[in-house]
Formats: structure tokens, C-alpha cells, sequence
């Protein structure tokens, strides 16, 4: 994913803000990492470029 | 690997992944129609990407697409589509507003015994009257609406043509057809669909 899709990302559960963390890098792409909120204490992993939004229950 | 060719796009295809068909091509088709350079774009359940892909190849958009199974949101990437792993949706913040919203549902009306195993059911199943996912996303979509924005909604014959305009126009949408085509056991249609303009203004 970009840097600037964090514009438009939200927490699925509470709709809040997120924060970045980024493991690995390419120029502007994360490649992987997580999105963290705060609200919930809930991580969101990003991997391959592809943030994962579904809630834990679901993620495969 | 398989690889589909259409309107300068290439789309590569992936296993447990909806193959493009006579609906994606439709609205494609649709989308390129109502896609101008410089709009927002999103489109709700890209699958391979195919749609997206074509509207990429030819207007400059900034497109984001959500995509629920896993195998589909890495086969759209692998097509160059900026994709998030959601439900419709879910994890786009409520204040962001695209100028066109496209959306492929699952609108088969679907019975326990006709769930087909794994991700690609999600491409499918539209629950037992079909409109399961098109409920959820009348109820959503003007939230992510600019004013004088656009939604393009495949549905089939199948579904409910009549049905899902008038559920979208309770929601203070206008619907029209815009594109259709028959296919062998049914039709499909592309329904657009518009805010209301404001109060005195003509249109």
C-alpha cells in the first residue's frame, strides 16, 4: 500500500484513526508492517502491500 | 498463468478467485463510460481487480478498491490495483468521499445447499433473495458519496431489478439503467445512481 492510503484507512471496528508502524519498505509502498488503534488496542497487520482490515475473527 | 486482455488492461487471473465474465465486462464498460480524469474512485469487491484494471488503463484516477478474500485482494495487487482487505466498507474512514463507487455484488440468490466451499462463495452468494450484500451497501454508500457523485450497481434479473432501485431510491438515491445485456438464463444491468439534488436546485 501507499503511505498517503493511511488518508483514507480506518479501524473496521470503531472507525478511528490508525498509526503506522512499517517493517519493511519500498520508496512509497509499505510493504509490510501494521496499523495500530489505539481505541480498540487492536493491530492490523499490512503484508505483501495488503492491508488486512477484517477483524482477528476473521483474518485466515 | 491465465492473462485476459481488454481495453489496454491486462489482468491476470488467479485460483479461488471470480474469473471476469459477462458482468465485469458490463461494467467495466459502464465505469470507463463515467470515469473522467482526476475523479476518486472506489470500487467495492475488485475480485481479480478486472474492473479497476480497465478503468486505470484509461483514465487518470486515483482508484482504491476493497476485496474480502484473501486470494482476490493479492490477485488485484499482482494487477496493479491499490487494494484493502475489508468487508464493503469497514475500514474506510467515514469522512472520505469518492466521485464514482462501483460495485459487482454477489447477487445470486443463494440457499444453505448452494454455498459453493471456501472465499469464492463470497464472489456468489448474495443470501436467499440475492440482495443480502446490495442491502448493506445502499445502507452505506451515500456516506462515501461526493456531491454529484456516482454509484454503478451490477445486478441481474435474478436479483431484482425493480427491487434494488427502489431500495437504493429510499435512500434518497436517483437510479437509472444504464447498461444491459442477456445473457442465457437471465439479464444484467448496470443501475447508476445519484444523490438527490438539493432542494430548488433544478437538474
Amino acid at each position: 500500500m501507499k503511505k498517503d492510503l493511511m488518508e483514507i484507512l480506518a479501524c473496521p471496528v470503531c472507525k478511528g484513526d490508525l498509526i503506522l508502524n512499517i517493517e519493511k519498505e519500498d520508496g512509497n509502498e509499505v510493504i509490510s508492517g501494521t496499523l495500530y488503534c489505539p481505541r480498540c488496542n487492536e493491530y492490523y497487520p499490512i503484508e505483501e502491500g495488503i492491508p488486512n482490515m477484517l477483524p482477528p475473527e476473521l483474518r485466515e | 498463468m491465465v492473462t485476459i486482455n481488454y481495453r489496454s488492461a491486462e489482468i491476470k487471473l488467479a485460483e479461488s478467485v471470480y474469473d471476469p465474465a459477462e458482468d465485469s465486462y458490463l461494467l467495466a464498460d459502464a465505469a470507463v463510460g463515467h470515469a473522467e480524469d482526476g475523479m476518486r474512485v472506489l470500487e467495492i469487491g475488485t475480485g481479480t481487480g478486472f474492473v479497476s484494471a480497465v478503468v486505470q488503463a484509461n483514465r487518470k484516477v486515483k482508484l482504491i478498491a476493497t476485496e474480502i478474500n484473501p486470494y482476490a485482494a493479492a490477485c488485484a495487487r499482482s494487477n496493479g490495483i491499490e487494494v484493502i482487505r475489508t468487508d464493503m466498507f469497514a475500514g474506510i474512514r467515514k469522512d472520505r468521499q469518492f466521485d464514482l463507487i462501483v460495485f459487482n455484488p454477489p447477487y445470486l440468490p443463494t440457499s444453505e445447499d448452494e454455498k459453493v466451499p471456501g472465499w469464492l462463495n463470497y464472489a456468489f452468494d448474495g443470501g436467499i433473495d440475492g440482495r443480502t450484500s446490495i442491502r448493506y451497501f445502499s445502507e452505506e454508500v451515500s456516506g462515501y458519496l461526493a456531491p454529484g457523485g456516482t454509484i454503478l450497481l451490477l445486478v441481474s434479473s435474478l436479483t431484482g431489478i425493480k427491487e434494488v432501485s427502489e431500495r437504493m431510491q429510499a435512500y434518497g438515491l436517483k437510479t437509472k439503467i444504464v447498461a444491459s445485456v442477456k445473457c442465457s438464463f437471465e439479464e444484467l444491468v448496470v443501475i447508476k445512481a445519484t444523490g438527490h439534488s438539493c432542494p430548488g436546485e433544478q437538474k
